[in-house]
């Protein structure tokens, strides 16, 4: 079974290209460290153009995070900005990137967005 | 909150609050400390000499980065026998540094014990205001043979406070000491740096990114030489305008703002020192009232706002796509989502209000490179108005929190919990639409369609946003206009109920364009007229509401910055001795407050109480009461951006004399406007 971060990457390699990033240019490598053991993600984002290689390679911005977390972080279970801020997730280098790929992020599985009343009613 | 005698000085959002005498001992009624990012570095910082804390005889905050206490030993009854005199001098900037200097006046050498307590409690900005009794995780003293370590560590969260001098010092876990020698008329001196970081993992600190990313950092003294001088002068021929003016200049530049992802861009934060971040409604309703005097905040908050825009659901945070958000904040509340606010969305008005400040921007500034970029976020933007924000189904936008421990109950910006109400005061259920928020949609839907005309090519969009603009305008006063009042009502019930009170939104209305012209006089009448008007401004919620109470927060007081908007739409719709007397009336209080204005103040009758009293808030300088005065400046000089050039319209009351307005900038370079006081408001609203 793939996990939900390589699946995560693989469909954005397939996209090939993410409207939220047009104006996003730079590349992001993702550092995730499981005891001595370190997968690494390279993201080239090139206005909205996107290539994803799985390796460790040269990046604007390095982003630090345990499998279990960023797994968590692109399944929308776990907010990327929170977790800036506590420190489970660590940044080197440009940081305006994050906060760009962080938008690609799906929202909490159970959020259900704006209770309409007219569907309230009808339900 | 803290209270009149307290000292605060600032850089972007790091602060100190202290007390006259230049130290802290922060307490829930008084919470004064060190803060940055949104947490609390010292809660104590008490200097005292042979075990004595000082006096104060005065001190100076030279500028919004740094003051200056004078400060001697002993009871107030022993001033005059003061032999020793200590000056603090203080300036925060990246980090916060005193120096403290002890003076001998005797003529005898004297041993002195100096001393400063030191600790932190690490509390989040929301909790300052509580007894901190269960921090959940573990505070931390280590003194070291240069420096003291304060810590609190919670996970991974790490926040340390670093204590360090250019004199040799005994440290310990409470502060640090020295042993001193001084000679007659010797005198002292000891650099104490404070640094605070935010340690990630692997030590590093969460601000480094904005570091390393911001241009070289001019020194601050420079930095505000500059600011001022970008600036158009304003002179008046009575002085206080001017002095107003200058004032509010320098509080703005105390309020700019750098998110830690701008780097080093700034933006105005929303209030000194509780409220120094980014907040979607205040920055842009602040963009709006400065834009000729300072253009580029408009650019830096549409750029953060627009790259911050929503683009899911989560309903912690009450975000949908399209949404602009409400607050952002990076303390261990926000970290641990026990506050949503990394960042919260919960306001419906910063939305609409986003495009208008880009449309506003662009005739002023002629910055067409800034719509196109900012394209897509204006078509989310009002793509959200139409498919999230309605939740009713009737064509409003509306509100109701998805968050319902944490998110807001009202997001307008009338939102304390008793500000929509009915005419029998009861309070309505939600969802909940309020009508200026209204206005700025059909605004929005307006501007967006020149946009999307002029510079999108997209005829067929601006087409449509004006139909839909128009069918708004329609719908608008058919449901929301109050027949035997003559006004708009405040808000609609998810019913379609009117709450209908006459209030200060109405002004707004005027400001958006959503009153129908043969209606507009009646509105003009009622915001100048008795119940709203009291002569120093008008009145949130008029006289003779249910609910009015001259110092309600959001039912009867009288906040300057809707009254800078109320008379920007009287001036649209043309009612231009109205918008003199409201700006008079605003600019006369602000006289009482040496050009600072408060929040709000209360809705007294002028002729009752003969000063306006101010509502004691939490937060001074605010950044749209700072706009307020210049906005009222624009208003009543008829600023305009017309066809390329500025259009200069003025019309003045007899009292204000000569005002001109020097170097005003935009697409036209820079040009000036000279006004002089000819309209005899005396007809008008006593």
């Amino acid at each position: 079974m793939v996990d939900t971060t390589t699946r995560f990457f693989e469909d954005l390699d397939r996209r090939g290209f993410e409207p939220l990033l047009v104006k996003t240019s730079g590349t992001l490598r993702f550092d995730l460290h499981e005891g001595a053991r370190t997968t690494h993600w390279l993201l080239e984002i090139d206005r909205g153009d996107l290539r994803v290689r799985q390796e460790d390679g040269e990046a604007d911005t390095v982003v630090g995070t345990e499998p279990r977390l960023f797994g968590a972080l692109v399944d929308g279970e776990e907010n990327a900005i929170a977790a800036l801020l506590r420190g489970d997730m660590t940044v080197v280098g440009d940081l305006r990137l994050v906060l760009q790929i962080e938008r690609v992020f799906p929202g909490p599985p159970d959020s259900r967005g704006p209770r309409h009343a007219f569907a309230r009613r009808a339900a | 909150m803290a209270g009149n005698n307290t000292v605060r000085i600032l850089d972007g959002n790091t602060f100190v609050v202290s007390e006259d005498t230049g130290d802290i001992e922060a307490t829930p009624t008084e919470p004064t400390g060190l803060f940055s990012l949104d947490t609390r570095y010292l809660s104590k910082w008490v200097l005292t000499v042979d075990g004595e804390r000082l006096n104060a005889l005065s001190y100076d905050d030279l500028q919004y980065y740094e003051a200056r206490f004078f400060l001697v030993p002993g009871q107030a009854t022993h001033y005059v026998d003061a032999k020793l005199s200590v000056i603090r001098e203080r300036v925060v900037g990246g980090s916060f540094r005193e120096t403290v200097s002890v003076l001998n006046h005797d003529e005898n050498a004297v041993d002195l014990e100096i001393r400063m307590d030191a600790g932190a409690d690490f509390a989040d900005l929301f909790q300052v205001k509580d007894e901190i009794l269960n921090k959940k995780g573990e505070l931390y003293a280590e003194a070291e043979p240069d420096r003291l370590r304060l810590g609190y560590r919670r996970g991974n969260f790490k926040r340390e406070t670093i204590v360090s001098a250019n004199q040799p010092a005994r440290y310990d876990n409470r502060g640090v000491s020295w042993s001193i020698h001084l000679e007659p008329n010797e005198q002292w001196d000891v650099l104490i740096d404070v640094q605070t970081f935010a340690i990630g993992p692997g030590g590093r600190d969460l601000r480094i990114g904005l570091r390393a990313h911001g241009t070289e950092r001019l020194a601050l003294q420079h930095d505000l030489e500059e600011w001022i001088d970008r600036a158009p002068k304003v002179n008046s021929e009575h002085g206080r305008v001017a002095a107003t003016y200058q004032r509010s200049l320098v509080d703005l530049a105390a309020l700019r703002f750098s998110p830690l992802s701008l780097g080093g861009q700034t933006l105005p934060a929303a209030g000194l020192p509780w409220f120094m971040t980014m907040f979607g409604r205040d920055s842009i309703l602040t963009c709006l009232q400065v834009l000729p005097f300072a253009p580029e905040m408009s650019k830096t908050t549409l750029r953060i706002l627009g790259a911050l825009q929503g683009t899911r659901f989560d309903d912690f945070r009450d975000e949908d796509p399209g949404r602009i958000l409400h607050e952002m904040r990076y303390g261990e509340t926000a970290a641990f989502e026990e506050q949503p606010h990394s960042p919260y969305y919960g306001s419906v008005d910063a939305t609409p209000l986003f495009v208008v400040l880009l449309d506003e921007y662009e005739r002023w500034s002629g910055d067409v490179a800034l719509v196109k970029e900012l394209e897509r976020e204006c078509r989310a933007a009002l793509k959200w108005i139409d498919d999230y924000a309605d939740l009713v189904g009737s064509g409003y936008i509306w509100y109701e929190r998805r968050n319902t421990d944490t998110g807001l109950e009202n997001q307008c910006w009338k939102d304390s919990w008793d500000s929509i109400s009915y005419a029998d005061g009861t309070l309505p259920p939600f969802p909940r639409a309020s009508c200026e928020v209204q206005g700025y949609a059909y605004d929005a839907k307006m501007r967006a369609a020149r946009l999307a005309r002029e510079f999108w090519g997209d005829p067929a969009y601006a087409d449509q946003l004006e139909r839909e603009a128009a069918e708004l305008k329609a719908r608008f006063n058919r449901d929301w206009w109050v027949a035997d009042g003559g006004f708009y009502a405040l808000a609609l019930d998810p019913e379609g109920r009117q709450c209908d009170v006459l209030s200060s939104n109405i002004g707004h209305l005027l400001w958006s364009g959503i009153v129908d012209d043969e209606r507009a006089p009646q509105i003009a009448a009622h915001l100048v007229g008795p119940r709203l008007w009291s002569g120093w401004g008008v009145r949130t919620l008029a006289e003779g509401e249910v609910r009015y109470n001259p110092i309600g927060y959001h039912n009867g007081t009288i906040w300057p910055f809707d009254n800078s908007f109320v008379a920007w739409g009287l001036r649209r719709y043309g009612f231009a001795e109205e918008a003199a007397t409201v700006a008079n009336g605003i600019l006369d209080a602000a006289t009482y407050f040496d050009g600072r204005l408060p929040e709000a103040f209360g809705g007294y009758q002028r002729e009752l109480t003969k000063f306006p009293v101010e509502y004691p808030t939490a937060c001074s300088p605010q950044a749209w009461s700072t706009g307020a005065p210049l906005l009222l400046i624009r208003t009543m000089l008829g600023l305009e951006p017309h066809e390329g050039h500025l259009a200069v319209d003025p019309r003045l009351p007899v009292g204000m004399g000569r005002i001109e307005v020097l170097d005003i900038p935009g697409r036209w370079g820079r040009v000036d406007a000279f006004a002089r006081g000819r309209l005899d408001l005396h007809n008008l609203a006593g």
